[in-house]
């Protein structure tokens, strides 16, 4: 039987076995923890610099199935996602922000992200994905992180997201850059009236 | 007593299951006359119509149960045993297709101690087996298996026993609806005038629509009316509410406002409640670029006539009377399940043309899912208004103070273009006829409580 985290990573991760040294899971922990606080802090334009231009960010829905139709539990490539998006998709709705009109993020949300249980794996260097890359990648991680991501809005809405993430991270001149992230979150029906954050 | 159904069922019970003796005492469903609540020729509302317990209560007896209401669409079921679960207003139902390839919906609800029969959303199964004591129902929703069935007296006949079943299951062009009332007039019936309106979505060629990716689920903290009173009578929100989201749409250095706000257009207003809105021009495209691209508008106009093509075969907005909602230029389609008088859960399905390609059904997708849904542009700050109306209609004072419905008051007519009556864009007409009907099946007794 297929597990749910194999329905997510086979789109997209070809992992081989290797754990990263010490200092390369540091320097991806310090990546996470300075993203949260880009998020946290609305730096939106700056987040969107940490995100690789051949982007696939994908946070599928989720089902309740019969136990031996688990395999379907996770909605595939192509079927319902709460985001399905490329850099420029992301761009797009960041614009919105700046409008002064959007109102479900005006006054715009408090957010914590927390970034745990952080695990850093070499991807297959023959992968697609340091194929699509720019010149000279050769260090691409599988990164799995669990996240945790409370909301506060106005004077008393609150929304408890947790979840997983599953990147795949290239190294590049200017550092570590997020190439595909599926977002994972532990819910079936979205217990919030909408997702206006980012994970 | 007896076990045969038509001696045994209702007394004041809208299913003709056997009841032996039992008969519900009046005070537990006391009745409400809602006529103060609602103006609907002077457009007012009172704010109670959605926060009170009882009229919620109410709604659940004489709006949703009598009512056709949306289950699913017929691409969902292919092959025997493919299911999917829902509700009906607030019960729980599985629509799955038989063993005939009828499809056919049942309470979800076994007939022993009413634990859900089936708890997954969607699949594929031969039986939904009760996981409390093991009672097992087949596709056609008879009781096959009763464990320690010799335990029970002579008289208990698994035929008495199967699943209820919703009485009328109809579909209009994929689109399936149920509902409880076996004297409601056909669904065709009960859609109306308004069929010529979803036609413009449903019917583009003849081929029919299908489902994409499944079913986004969220909840809103919102009275379920808010949103589709919304969605039969109100474009004059969007301008405002939408104003961040049509700057992304705009053209580069046009102003949306410019863009949208002068626009004309028509509101369909149904006698039964239901209300369609929709710009009205030559040139009204389909937002995705690659359906645009691929949609052939001359031969939409040969099928659909001009008025529809121009009309609400794009943008726009509708509402199948009590709580079926869609949206045609970008095939959203959802249902705005109650729960309770202060919340309620969305379901919305995607549909595309089945003769588009691959690739203009993914565009249709994305696009769909980034202007609409829970993470949608446009979405997300219409949930803020419900949320926002509701979190405060709690107060005392609040609660008095009448609504406005008054806009487009006297404007209905017949346009001799657009059949039925229709009001301007920029209107309220439909939602004073959503209300009128809310307000007529509020204070009409159901069909089980005539046959009392
Ligand atoms: S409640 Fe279903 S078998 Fe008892
Ligand atoms: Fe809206």
């Amino acid at each position: 039987m297929s597990t749910t985290s194999d329905r997510v990573a086979t789109p997209f991760l070809a992992a081989d076995d290797r754990h990263s040294d010490l200092s390369t899971h540091f320097e991806v922990e310090q990546f996470y923890y300075r993203e949260a606080e880009l998020l946290d802090e609305c730096r939106f334009s700056e987040w969107l610099e940490l995100l690789a231009d051949d982007l696939v960010y994908w946070m599928p829905t989720r089902t309740d199935r019969l136990r031996r139709q688990q395999a379907l539990s996770v909605a595939a490539r192509g079927e319902a996602a709460f985001y399905d998006e490329t850099k420029s998709s992301l761009e797009w709705r960041i614009r919105r922000f700046d409008s002064g009109t959007a109102w479900a993020e005006d006054p715009p949300s408090r957010t914590r992200h927390l970034i745990t249980n952080v695990r850093v794996r070499h991807a297959n260097p023959t992968d697609d994905l340091a194929a699509t890359g720019a010149d000279g990648d050769t260090a691409v991680y599988a990164v799995r992180s669990n996240f945790l991501v409370y909301r506060n809005r106005l004077q008393r809405e609150e929304n408890l997201f947790a979840g997983e993430r599953t990147d795949i991270l290239r190294r590049t001149g200017d550092g570590l850059l997020i190439v595909r992230r599926t977002i994972l979150l532990d819910q079936n029906v979205l217990l919030a009236k909408n997702i206006s954050i980012f994970f | 007593m007896t076990s045969t159904p038509e001696l045994a069922g209702r007394a004041g019970r809208p299913t003709a299951t056997p009841a032996g003796p039992l008969h519900r005492p009046s005070e537990l469903t006391p009745t409400i006359d809602v006529s103060g609540l609602v103006d609907a020729d002077g457009g007012l509302l009172d704010r109670a119509i959605f926060t009170d317990h009882q009229i919620y209560q109410q709604e659940l007896r004489r709006v949703f149960a009598p009512s056709w209401l949306f289950l699913a669409h017929t691409d969902q079921f292919r092959r025997p045993g493919d299911f999917f679960t829902t509700y009906m207003g607030e019960d729980p139902v599985i629509v799955t297709m038989d063993k005939s390839r009828a499809v056919r919906a049942y309470l979800n609800s076994c007939r022993h101690r009413g634990a859900r029969v089936c708890r997954a959303d969607a699949g594929t199964t031969r039986n939904f087996t009760c996981t409390y004591h093991g009672w097992a129902y087949d596709l056609e929703g008879r009781l096959v298996s009763v464990p320690n069935r010799e335990g029970y007296p002579d008289r208990f006949d698994t035929a008495d026993w199967g699943l209820v079943e919703v009485p009328r299951v109809e579909n209009h062009r994929g689109l399936i609806f149920g509902t409880w009332n076996p004297r409601a007039p056909s669904l065709r019936e009960a859609l109306g005038g308004m069929a010529w309106y979803m036609d413009a979505m449903l019917d583009h060629d003849g081929a029919g629509t299908e489902v994409v990716g499944g079913v986004h689920k969220w909840v809103l903290e919102g009275n379920w009316k808010l949103s589709a009173e919304q969605f039969a009578t109100d474009w004059y929100h969007v301008n405002m509410s939408h104003a961040s989201a049509l700057m992304l749409l705009a053209p580069a250095g046009k102003s949306p406002r410019d863009e949208i706000v002068h626009r004309a257009g028509r509101q369909y207003v149904d006698p039964n409640g239901h209300g369609a809105g929709f710009p009205v021009h030559p040139k009204n495209r389909f937002d995705a670029l690659a359906v645009h691209q691929w949609f052939d508008y001359e031969a939409a106009r040969a099928r659909l006539g001009d008025a529809r093509v121009e009309g609400p075969m794009t943008n726009g907005h509708a509402t199948v009377f009590p709580n079926f909602s869609y949206l045609p230029v970008n095939g959203s389609v959802r249902v705005w399940h109650p729960k309770g008088p202060d919340r309620m859960e969305v379901w919305a399905w995607t549909l595309v043309d089945r003769s588009m390609p691959d690739e203009v059904k993914e565009a249709q997708r994305l696009y769909n899912l980034r202007t609409f849904g829970p993470s949608g542009v446009f979405e997300a700050d219409d949930g803020e208004n419900w949320s926002e109306v509701q979190a405060i209609s709690r107060g005392f004072v609040t609660n008095s103070v009448p609504l406005n419905y008054q806009m487009g008051l006297g404007s209905e007519r017949e346009d001799g273009r657009y059949p039925g009556k229709t009001s301007e864009l920029y209107s309220d007409a439909a939602g004073r006829a959503f209300y009128r009907r809310w307000q007529s099946l509020m204070n009409t007794p159901a069909w089980y409580e005539v046959d009392r």
